[in-house]
């Protein structure tokens, strides 16, 4: 018998000894309000091949109070969950430019000025900017 | 110089079954070290408490403990950033032999699992091994382990399954994989490969905050998994 086999396992909330624990269970749990949001994106298309009526529904569901709401927690998690990839990513994928490692500093900044640049282009094109 | 009390945790298997926590003053200053802090125990107050230490400079990486449940080496540690109370415990997710001595038996095992030394066959023993210093700044971070395992004792994922080969063999596996000397990688990636190789890692990321010598082995590991996937997407072409 390996020594180890006589340790008692770790209990489940392991994750609640230390706040960095925490913080990577709130990074991994951010998949739950995204999920959400994926099915309503889903339900979207959905509709959108049912017809007009099944529609006009979702537009109605999709702009419901509750609904609105964990959508705003969707968008907050999928930030919160993009802050800490962008750290991680250098980190795992260390790049170099003519033999020189690029600073972890602006590979951060360039991927937040990725989010800045789409959501503009997402925001030209969905507010009509395109018509 | 003033006294502080300081409590560790107790196992002596030939007295009692379970652990205890006993409670110990030590004089303090302001350079005081928690290694001094123990070996002050040991010297003046009770010669029963049993622990490791050898180089007290952070490069032995012997005097691993938990501190009020985080990771330190016991050398690197002042008892002057310690204002509460200091629960001294012997390192997390290891059996326990004797009071802060731990079986790190398993670790060893995964170490010598990946084969963490330069392999070249081909290699001239009488002729020295020519490298520049950007194939050096490659893997230089990662030669940094001291094999003291603090990382061990923060990877929840080996504390669940033991069979994880762990932060620093990865790490260890890894700087070898960046080494223009090494011709070896054919080797270690099946090791690396497997469930319990890369990929039973989820970038808990704790393992790079205790590292006393900064080697980032989540980094590593993590880089790992770029290497696997590769490999494995390789060999699959290859059929």
């Amino acid at each position: 018998m390996h020594p180890n086999e006589r340790l008692p396992p770790l209990p489940r909330s392991w994750w609640l000894k230390h706040r960095y624990f925490i913080a990577y269970m709130v990074r991994e749990a951010t998949v739950l309000p995204l999920l959400f949001f994926a099915v309503c994106l889903l339900a979207g298309l959905i509709a959108l091949l049912r017809g007009e009526a099944s529609w006009m529904n979702w537009l109605a569901f999709m702009g419901s109070a509750p609904v609105l709401l964990l959508n705003g927690l969707a968008l907050a998690a999928s930030l919160y969950h993009a802050w800490t990839f962008f750290q991680l990513f250098p980190r795992v994928m260390p790049l170099r430019i003519a033999g020189r490692p690029l600073p972890h500093q602006a590979v951060v900044a360039a991927q937040w000025a990725g989010v800045a640049v789409v959501t503009l282009i997402s925001l030209w094109l969905f507010m009509g900017g395109a018509r | 110089m003033s006294t502080k009390s300081i409590r560790i945790k107790r196992y002596l298997p030939e007295q009692a079954e379970e652990a205890f926590w006993q409670r110990y003053e030590v004089p303090v200053d302001d350079s005081t070290s928690l290694l001094d802090a123990l070996n002050h125990v040991k010297e003046e107050l009770d010669s029963s408490l049993s622990y490791r230490w050898s180089c007290r400079m952070a490069i032995c990486g012997s005097c691993g403990v938990m501190v009020n449940g985080i990771p330190k080496l016991g050398c690197k540690t002042f008892l002057r950033d310690y204002p509460d109370e200091v629960r001294i415990e012997p390192l997390a997710h290891f059996p326990v032999r004797r009071d802060l001595m731990v079986d790190m038996e398993i670790f060893l095992e995964h170490l010598a699992a990946v084969k963490p030394w330069l392999i070249d066959e081909a290699s001239n023993a009488a002729e020295p091994n020519r490298q520049t210093p950007a194939q050096l700044a490659r893997y230089k971070q990662f030669a940094n382990c001291i094999n003291c395992g603090l990382c061990y004792s923060a990877c929840p994922q080996f504390g669940l399954n033991p069979e994880f080969l762990g932060p620093a063999a990865i790490a260890l596996a890894h700087r070898y994989n960046l080494d223009s000397r090494d011709h070896g990688k054919a080797q270690r990636m099946p090791e690396l490969n497997r469930h319990e190789g890369v990929w039973s890692c989820t970038f808990v990321g704790f393992c790079s905050e205790v590292c006393p010598k900064h080697v980032d082995p989540a980094a590593a590991v993590n880089q790992g998994k770029v290497e696997s996937a590769k490999h494995t997407l390789i060999a699959l072409f290859r059929g």
